[in-house]
């Protein structure tokens, strides 16, 4: 139908391109590394990775307040780009190695809280707006509630999912920086920096 | 007004927490790199036994077990190792001698060594082991931890390896035969097989009448120094070299050549001297006396 929000061709693919972009290009440069040989520059990567995501979370500080400065639109772009761009240079640090539980654990936490991140870039904001386009839209045309209901029965239903799921992002965030800092912390403490 | 979950936040704190705890109580799994090697499993779960806070692994923690005077000679435990060699192809017998470890010019036991195995993150910061390592004192004496090869081209050497090989590799060796005694010099197939070919398997004297120890080829005998192997001399090495003794020839084997008719032949001319055709005749296609051909003056009667 034309007049539907159409959530899944609009928003949920653009979040789950965004996603996988994310991962090939990681695969794509930890490949490249190994190519070259390489491999201590993936190494030192987790570096700026970590710098750029904490970097990214002055959006967070102002919504919360918590500094007073910045516009806050133009922080949320800065936060989904440079968080973005910091998690892939984690992935590309991270590699396909399996070796501590500690860092792994770190990186799938990373991962779950940029996929909830990019719920709420992609999801949330933009099928809220559409929805309401749409609620618009079929009014005007001058269809009753009972029918609006009918025919947005799916995205209403797309919406409360994502909006369940944008309420994880903040604890995620929250896991995933402890995780990381007890990595970083286990780095300091073992290695000789060689 | 946000809602406040304090369920939430208690399940993922008390997550975390638990988390933390276990990266304490299995230090190998959480924060390890990879396994440790064999002879330090016992280690698996003490990290500071090698690893000094904030600095990483040092030598100093190494040493504290391994005695550098004792590396390679004896256990941690006091053991006496048996004290093999590397063969000369690089295969160990046994352990090296430990004098190499003693005689390194730094004790940096990082450079060449990773406990952790597995992870390329820790074996790619490896150095293989350099020669250039050891003491230059040491660096010579290669039987210190090397025993050299038993074949007939090393036995009789008394030579240190570095004459004729590098450090990196025992292939390709340079090796130089005015090291060789002269009776064994002489001898090449002592060492050497000989070509299969025609003309090699009628020649049984020294290879060194046609070729030099710098290389086979070319090959620097030249027939025609000696006699000019024409159209109508083509013939097996057998004719004129009986029993492939090259020190010696004769003309007597062709029948255009019978000693009764050669006799004849240099009588008529007065030479009685004719039984080195070489010196005259060494190009049969010219007469001597000729140009090209050797004065007779002086042979004729007896000399």
């Amino acid at each position: 139908m034309a007049l539907r929000a159409r959530l899944l061709r609009r928003e949920v693919l653009p979040f789950l391109a965004s996603f996988v972009a994310l991962a090939l290009l990681a695969l794509a440069i930890d490949g490249l590394l190994h190519l070259l040989n390489l491999l201590w520059i993936g190494r030192w990567l987790g570096i700026p990775g970590t710098l750029l995501i904490i970097g990214s979370t002055a959006y967070s500080l102002r919504k919360r307040k918590l500094i007073q400065r910045g516009h806050p639109a133009r922080l949320l772009r800065w936060h989904e780009a440079l968080a973005w761009l910091g998690s892939l240079l984690v992935l590309v640090h991270a590699g396909v190695h399996f070796n501590a539980i500690l860092g792994w654990l770190a990186v799938w936490a990373m991962l779950i809280n940029v996929g909830s991140g990019l719920t709420g870039k992609f999801l949330l904001d933009r099928s809220r707006r559409r929805l309401e386009e749409a609620r618009q839209r079929m009014r005007a045309q001058g269809l009753t509630d009972e029918e609006l209901a009918d025919r947005l029965y799916w995205d209403s239903l797309t919406f409360d999912a994502v909006k369940q799921w944008r309420v994880v992002h903040f604890p995620i965030t929250m896991a995933f920086t402890v995780l990381a800092t007890a990595h970083i912390v286990a780095i300091f403490l073992f290695w000789g920096w060689k | 007004m946000k809602k406040k979950r304090p369920v939430l936040w208690i399940v993922i704190g008390l997550n975390l927490v638990v988390l933390v705890a276990l990266a304490f109580v299995y230090p190998h799994l959480m924060v390890s790199p990879g396994a440790l090697v064999k002879g330090h499993a016992e280690l698996t779960t003490d990290c500071f036994a090698c690893h000094a806070a904030w600095r990483g692994a040092s030598s100093d923690q190494c040493i504290e077990c391994h005695a550098v005077a004792d590396v390679g000679l004896r256990t941690t435990k006091g053991v006496v190792i048996a004290k093999g060699t590397l063969t000369g192809t690089g295969t160990a017998t046994g352990t090296v001698k430990g004098s190499f470890h003693q005689e390194l010019i730094e004790q940096d036991c990082m450079a060449c060594h990773s406990d952790h195995q597995g992870p390329k993150l820790t074996q790619r910061s490896r150095r293989p082991f350099s020669h250039v390592l050891l003491k230059e004192a040491i660096r010579g004496q290669c039987s210190s931890c090397h025993a050299s090869p038993k074949d007939t081209v090393h036995r009789d050497l008394k030579l240190e390896c570095g004459q004729c090989h590098g450090s990196r590799a025992w292939k390709p060796a340079h090796f130089e035969h005015a090291l060789l005694d002269k009776p064994v010099l002489e001898r090449c197939e002592s060492c050497h097989n000989g070509p299969k070919d025609r003309l090699h398997r009628q020649v049984r004297g020294r290879c060194g009448t046609c070729h030099q120890t710098q290389a086979w080829k070319p090959a620097t005998f030249d027939h025609d120094k000696y006699f000019v192997l024409d159209r109508d001399h083509q013939a097996p090495c057998e004719t004129c070299h009986v029993n492939s003794d090259f020190s010696r020839y004769t003309c007597y084997n062709c029948h255009e050549h019978s000693q009764a008719k050669i006799r004849t032949e240099h009588a008529e001319e007065g030479i009685r001297n004719f039984e080195n055709c070489m010196e005259c005749h060494r190009d049969p296609g010219v007469e001597p006396g000729k140009e090209g051909g050797r004065d007779r003056k002086g042979r004729r009667g007896d000399d």
